[in-house]
């Protein structure tokens, strides 16, 4: 199986076919009208979201609809002050979304702490350690707002603008390292971005760097839990 | 021959159409229940393109891989089984039985790939759907003995000639038609019965590994099921049709039953759902079969 060919964004930038340019039109058209969100209620903001999902504003009638696992979702949604403890499960979240996927902080402290700017335990700028797509500010955003940013995303992917999830394998090493920079120099996920970015094509010179040497020397192999029975 | 197969080919493509409109309604029936506006036309159109237009699609494997196909692949060869307005595709050559047993390979398909991605979501949920089946199949199987035995076959072709004839089963073994109703919302996993989709509870359960082309895999493949219970509830109990307008009104009827049930309901237990299935569609459907053998 690991011989099968696969299209790398290259392959898609030879081609030569003139209907592919309607095609790509056609499924980012369709992209942009289904977006499954998987909200990670880490604050406050999670409570305007409700209203916007339900009777009142009703996000169905754009396609957006709530998601539960992150396999299935487009958008992650974070919504809300973003502690260490937390942002280490928003990234593994994040690894595990399959592309294209975007990132939405909600609220102020998304964008620069908020009221928690001088909290010893909050990540301040979400976009250090993700590429974010979209902030919603506010304190917090009414349901109008979330969904007329919303509706902002949709108008970017419709453009092909929102390809920030590029900007990940491209400069990994500048994500890492801040994140390293936060969590310790042990931190690892299970997730290959590495092996990814040469999957698909997305490999830059800004990928590998310092960082990523020092994840592959201190990087353990996931190796499954012996099963045993107590 | 060659009109053989264009049947073979045309009666899984219909189907995906008429299934993928099922869904848009099973949606818009939500949504008016919840006083919503709902999805726009085309939504379900723009969930499978979607999916299938991810960049980065995750595999846990091989049988990941092939466990979808079976699934999808056992829809679109029942598909075949059940004849429609002006096609019969091979339903004159096979027999109801036959179908019974494609019906079973679609969750048989999920459990394999679920069966691979190893996590313990997709493993309860499993087990869950296949619990779910085994609920729903007495009834089921009940319903289909008793109504072969009332139209003296086991031909899907036949037994609608036999109700355009005689009227439809509906009137004739009313306790065997309810029992398959009860069935159905069992067969179609809607809410009272959703145990094995259980988004709060299992995370979608069975579908939890599942992402892009996975995902948009499944979503062909409930657009099928939606569809394949419609058209075999009308060929059963409704006479078929005769034309396709009538026989479509009949098969969206069918499937709004369920989801309108469905959407006022929420979730019984695993051991619930047994009960309430082995209970009373049994019981509805062993009277039926009395009756219907007793006359």
């Amino acid at each position: 199986m690991k011989e099968l060919p696969v299209r790398t964004e290259g392959a898609f930038a030879k081609r030569t076919n003139p209907l592919a340019h309607v095609f790509d039109e056609f499924v980012r058209f369709c992209r942009s009208h289904s977006l499954f969100m998987l909200h990670y209620c880490t604050g406050c903001g999670a409570i305007e979201l409700p209203p916007a999902m339900t009777s009142r504003f009703d996000m169905e009638r754009l396609g957006i609809q709530p998601m539960v696992t992150p396999r299935q979702a487009d958008i992650l949604l974070v919504t809300g002050y973003v502690s260490v403890k937390t942002l280490k499960r928003i990234i593994l979240t994040y690894e595990q979304m399959p592309a294209p996927k975007y990132v939405i902080g909600i609220c102020s402290c998304t964008v620069n702490g908020g009221m928690y700017w001088q909290s010893y335990a909050t990540a301040k700028v979400l976009a250090d350690y993700l590429p974010v797509d979209l902030y919603i500010a506010g304190c917090m955003p009414r349901p109008e707002a979330v969904v007329s940013g919303m509706r902002k995303l949709m108008g970017l992917i419709k453009t092909g603008k929102a390809e920030s999830w590029k900007d990940y394998y491209r400069r990994y090493d500048h994500y890492l390292g801040n994140q390293q920079a936060l969590f310790g120099e042990r931190w690892q996920t299970p997730t290959d971005v590495l092996g990814e970015a040469q999957q698909y094509g997305l490999h830059g010179p800004e990928t590998e760097g310092e960082h990523t040497a020092l994840l592959q020397q201190v990087q353990q192999p996931l190796i499954p839990h012996r099963m045993r029975l107590k | 021959m060659m009109a053989l197969i264009v049947e073979l080919v045309l009666m899984p493509a219909v189907a995906f159409v008429v299934g993928l409109a099922m869904l848009l309604m099973m949606r818009k029936i939500a949504a008016k229940i919840q006083r919503r506006v709902g999805p726009p036309f085309f939504q379900p159109l723009y969930d499978v393109v979607k999916f299938f237009g991810k960049q980065t699609q995750i595999s846990h494997g091989l049988i990941h891989d092939v466990g979808i196909i079976v699934a999808v692949g056992g829809y679109i060869a029942a598909e075949t089984l059940i004849p429609v307005p002006g096609m019969t595709g091979i339903a004159d050559r096979t027999d109801v039985i036959t179908l019974i047993y494609f019906l079973m390979v679609p969750s048989l398909g999920m459990a394999l790939a679920a069966g691979q991605c190893a996590n313990p979501n997709a493993s309860i949920g499993i087990s869950r759907a296949l619990t779910a089946m085994l609920a729903y199949d007495i009834p089921f199987v009940i319903v289909i003995f008793g109504m072969s035995w009332m139209y003296g076959t086991t031909n899907l072709v036949q037994m609608v000639e036999y109700q355009q004839a005689h009227g439809w089963g509906l009137f004739q073994a009313p306790l065997l038609a309810f029992a398959g109703l009860f069935a159905l919302q069992g067969m179609l996993g809607k809410q009272p019965f959703e145990i094995y989709v259980a988004p709060a509870e299992i995370a979608t359960g069975p579908m939890v590994e599942m992402g892009g082309k996975y995902l948009g895999s499944l979503i062909v493949m409930q657009s099928f099921s939606l569809y394949t219970a419609g058209i075999l509830y009308t060929t059963l109990f409704l006479g078929g049709g005769v034309t396709w307008i009538d026989f479509l009104v009949k098969a969206f009827l069918v499937v709004a039953i369920p989801m309108t049930i469905a959407f006022q309901f929420p979730r019984y237990r695993a051991e619930q759902m047994l009960g309430s299935l082995w209970k009373w569609p049994v019981l509805a459907g062993l009277l039926g079969l009395a009756v219907v053998m007793w006359s």
